[in-house]
């Protein structure tokens, strides 16, 4: 996970620092639309949605080499039950370790550091369905010493220098971000990016400091090699916890930019009865400005599929 | 049969009846249905009587006690010889003790004293059974001390928070100096302190079938000296039936073999009946102890006092309340702790929600459904919800969201009924977000508290405001359902969007 990542952080980065360089017009007529990151979605039979996703951003073994161990990471923070929209939903889950599996993944760990209680979380949220093979294991983040603490290379020392995050994804070969798409009383929306927050031991910090800028600022050194975003339902007001109203929309947003699958995702659906962009959201305006992905909808290549 | 072969088919009778106790009391759990794990407590004729006098209603969940006291009339004290898990730790604790011999003690009458105490308190209205109830202290042992012990050991293996108690050390002098007693005597809290044992040696005296001196008697004393709670006189040639737990030790030890069960109707002679001077001293302690337990029922004093969801109204609550601890082993997130002072002296291990230790969760009510009294009530999940245990109450002083500006809004996240808004304020032409409390909504479950981010105390804490505490009236009420449903959640646009452009 960690070189592919990397590779392509550079690449990013780089292409960022010289967008930042070059006048926009100059920019415009350099990237025509169409030729940014790539963003799969797949709309109707939940039953389906991942691998159709998957595919259309180039296929599970792009992604999976076979013996890997692949961490993957959907929202299992609270004891509510699936239809209340703030949990992954386990169908959702269950495809993409079925996925893991048949690309040969030696080890799948599902995982996640849970708000309210572990056992109730895991409990109510149905995942126990996605745990189908010995090589499965479902693991909830309780314990520090889960955790490792690594530097944040690109943080500022006002929010984050140092962070503990789970050793589990340090040592993986690619992480899987699978959140749910879901309001937030204080980020706005929580989608891949606020995720991220649920491979920390300490999330109360991220609070304390500014919240939106810190979450870019761990977007930086929590890199997902895939974010499967799950939209088959939408919590679009009363998140992250619920209860609020829930909007069916059937899809799944997959892409290997965090910042894109967010912004893109952003778009799907109207947040708190309002229609946004991404770019109207702080936290994902401060990772596209820490270099982690494109923001703009109008310069992804948006490939769409009905199953 | 050989005494060794007694012997062991007893020990393996009594472990038998240990293990299924420890069971019972691993298996309470979430989120198992509760089937067998309040058997032993079920069959308990302490609890029976002294939960019923002190509740003035007969405790009717515990009336398979009546089997123990039916079978103690016909077989004597079997319970305590063969069943009694308390009984059986201490045997345990006795192998492992070496000590001078020692014989029949004055502090016999001490347990008919304690029982005595025990019943003319709870005519009073204050439950004492938590002291002295021998099931109920090993039962609270395996909550307090073991459990913690274990799923901290347990850590070591694998993955798995351990379970804290905020007060374990009382229990575990009260478990040591039991089974240290045992230096003194064998068995020493069975024979002299035990009020369940008193209450069924007093059954047992009238037992139909005793053990009896037959002939052949060589007056070795061998008898005298192994019998465990020293029940035989070899001089007088007498088995004191309340005293004697059916060990079946003279039994088998005896060189002439000499005692025999048989059909004795008539009442065993007994030189340990309680004196008229005790009965007098029983009465007048518990009358200066038990108005002096009551110290906290008047609540004004103990705000911070949040009982579980369903819990009975204080006064019944500590009535029938045994302390035993089971709802804090069940709690999933650990947060019912047990009291120290904090309900006053007689609630002591009395349950609390310590709500910054872990909140109650939307989706559970084991505590209730363990509670082997009912002093919580068994609710469904479903309508444990509407069980309110108190308010929420924000600290503007400490809040990170009131009083430095920051984006956290956790209370609200937290929080799985809405009860917290997000609603902004302008001061000084700044907008930021601010949490409020829906006093309606919120059912003082106390996950706000829990996941509030701040250091130490929380700035958001639940008091016991808006409790509501009912013995029998249903919890959801058609006026609460409706209040619920067109409570709309009012809130603001969250901080993370940018809305000016």
């Amino acid at each position: 996970m960690e070189k592919i990542t990397r590779r392509e952080f550079v690449k990013i980065g780089a292409g960022a620092a010289l967008a930042a360089l070059l006048p926009k017009s100059l920019m415009r007529a350099d990237r025509p639309a169409g030729s940014g990151p790539l963003i799969g979605v797949a709309g109707g039979d939940n039953s389906k949605l991942v691998r159709a996703a998957v595919d259309l951003v180039g296929g599970i073994d792009k992604f999976i080499k076979p013996g890997g161990v692949i961490c993957i990471k959907p929202n299992l923070s609270f004891s509510s039950n699936n239809d209340c929209g703030t949990t992954t939903n386990p169908l959702v889950v269950k495809q993409m370790v079925e996925l893991c599996l048949e690309a040969g993944a030696s080890r799948v760990i599902v995982m996640d550091h849970t708000i309210h209680q572990a056992e109730l979380c895991v409990e109510r949220s149905g995942i126990k369905e996605a745990i189908i093979d010995r090589k499965v294991s479902l693991v909830t983040l309780q314990q520090e010493r889960q955790y490792a603490e690594i530097d944040v290379p690109r943080g500022t020392d006002t929010e984050l220098s140092k962070i503990k995050i789970a050793k589990a994804i340090q040592d993986a070969d690619l992480l899987v971000n699978m959140p749910v798409a879901k309001s937030h009383s204080a980020t706005g929306v929580s989608l891949g990016l606020k995720a991220l927050m649920g491979l920390i031991w300490d999330r109360g910090y991220l609070h304390r400091v500014a919240l939106d800028q810190a979450i870019a600022e761990l977007g930086t050194v929590i890199k997902p090699g895939l974010t499967l975003i799950d939209a088959t339902r939408a919590l679009t007001t009363g998140g992250p916890g619920g209860p609020g109203k829930t909007l069916i929309l059937d899809k799944v947003v997959a892409g290997t930019d965090p910042v894109a699958v967010d912004s893109y995702t952003v778009g799907l659906a109207p947040w708190y009865g309002k229609a946004w962009t991404g770019n109207q959201v702080k936290h994902i305006r401060a990772a596209a400005g820490l270099g982690l992905g494109e923001i703009d909808p109008a310069k992804m290549q948006i490939r769409e599929s009905k199953v | 049969m050989s005494g060794t072969k007694v012997r062991t088919i007893r020990w393996v009778i009594q472990l038998l009846f240990l293990g299924l106790f420890v069971l019972a009391f691993i298996e309470t759990r979430y989120p198992l249905p509760v089937t067998f794990q309040n058997l032993f407590f079920r069959f308990d004729p302490l609890i029976l009587l002294i939960v019923s006098i002190a509740l003035r209603a007969v405790a009717s969940a515990f009336l398979l006690a009546l089997f123990v006291i039916a079978a103690t009339l016909v077989f004597g004290r079997f319970f305590c010889g063969f069943i009694c898990p308390l009984g059986t730790t201490i045997d345990i604790a006795d192998s492992f003790v070496r000590r001078k011999r020692t014989h029949a003690s004055g502090l016999r009458p001490v347990k008919y004293f304690i029982l005595i105490f025990l019943v003319a308190a709870a005519v009073l209205s204050v439950s004492f059974l938590h002291l002295f109830e021998p099931l109920v202290i090993l039962e609270r042992s395996l909550t307090l001390i073991f459990y913690p012990v274990a799923t901290f050991l347990a850590g070591f293996v694998h993955l798995g928070s351990p379970q804290v108690y905020t007060e374990s050390a009382l229990a575990l002098l009260v478990l040591a100096t039991i089974l240290g007693l045992s230096l003194f005597s064998e068995r020493f809290w069975c024979r002299n302190l035990c009020p369940l044992g008193g209450l069924l040696a007093l059954c047992s005296k009238f037992a139909v079938f005793k053990f009896s001196f037959g002939a052949g008697c060589t007056g070795c004393g061998v008898c005298e000296n192994i019998c465990p709670t020293g029940a035989i006189s070899v001089e007088h040639a007498r088995i004191d039936a309340a005293e004697c737990i059916d060990c079946l030790r003279c039994v088998y030890e005896c060189p002439p073999a000499v005692f025999r069960y048989r059909l004795a109707p008539a009442p065993s002679p007994s030189t340990m009946d309680l004196s008229r001077r005790h009965l007098i001293g029983a009465l007048g302690t518990s009358i200066i102890c038990a108005p002096l337990a009551r110290t906290l029922l008047h609540q004004r004093l103990s705000d911070r006092l949040i009982r579980p969801p369903g819990s009975i109204p204080e006064r019944d609550f500590l009535n029938a309340c045994i302390h035993c601890g089971k709802c804090m082993k069940v709690c999933p997130t650990n947060g019912l702790q047990p009291c120290v002072l904090e309900a006053g002296i007689g609630g002591l291990w009395t349950p609390r929600l310590a709500a910054r230790i872990g909140g109650c969760e939307k989706n559970c009510s084991m505590c209730g459904q363990v509670c082997p009294t009912g002093a919580i009530r068994k609710l469904d999940p479903e309508e444990k919800t509407y069980a309110k245990m108190g308010t929420a109450v924000i600290d503007r002083t400490r809040c990170i969201a009131w009083e430095q500006d920051r984006v956290c809004l956790i209370c609200d996240e937290a929080c799985p009924y809405g009860a917290i808004s997000s609603l902004s304020e302008t001061i000084r032409g700044t907008t930021l977000l601010r949490p409020f409390i829906d006093e309606q909504i919120c059912t003082g479950c106390g996950l706000c508290e829990a996941r509030c981010p701040i250091e130490g105390r929380a700035a958001i804490e639940i008091f016991s405001i808006g409790e509501e505490r009912m013995r029998y009236d249903p919890y959801i009420t058609e006026e609460k359902i409706r209040r619920r449903a067109c409570e709309e959640k009012e809130e603001d646009l969250p901080a993370g969007f940018i809305t000016d452009n």
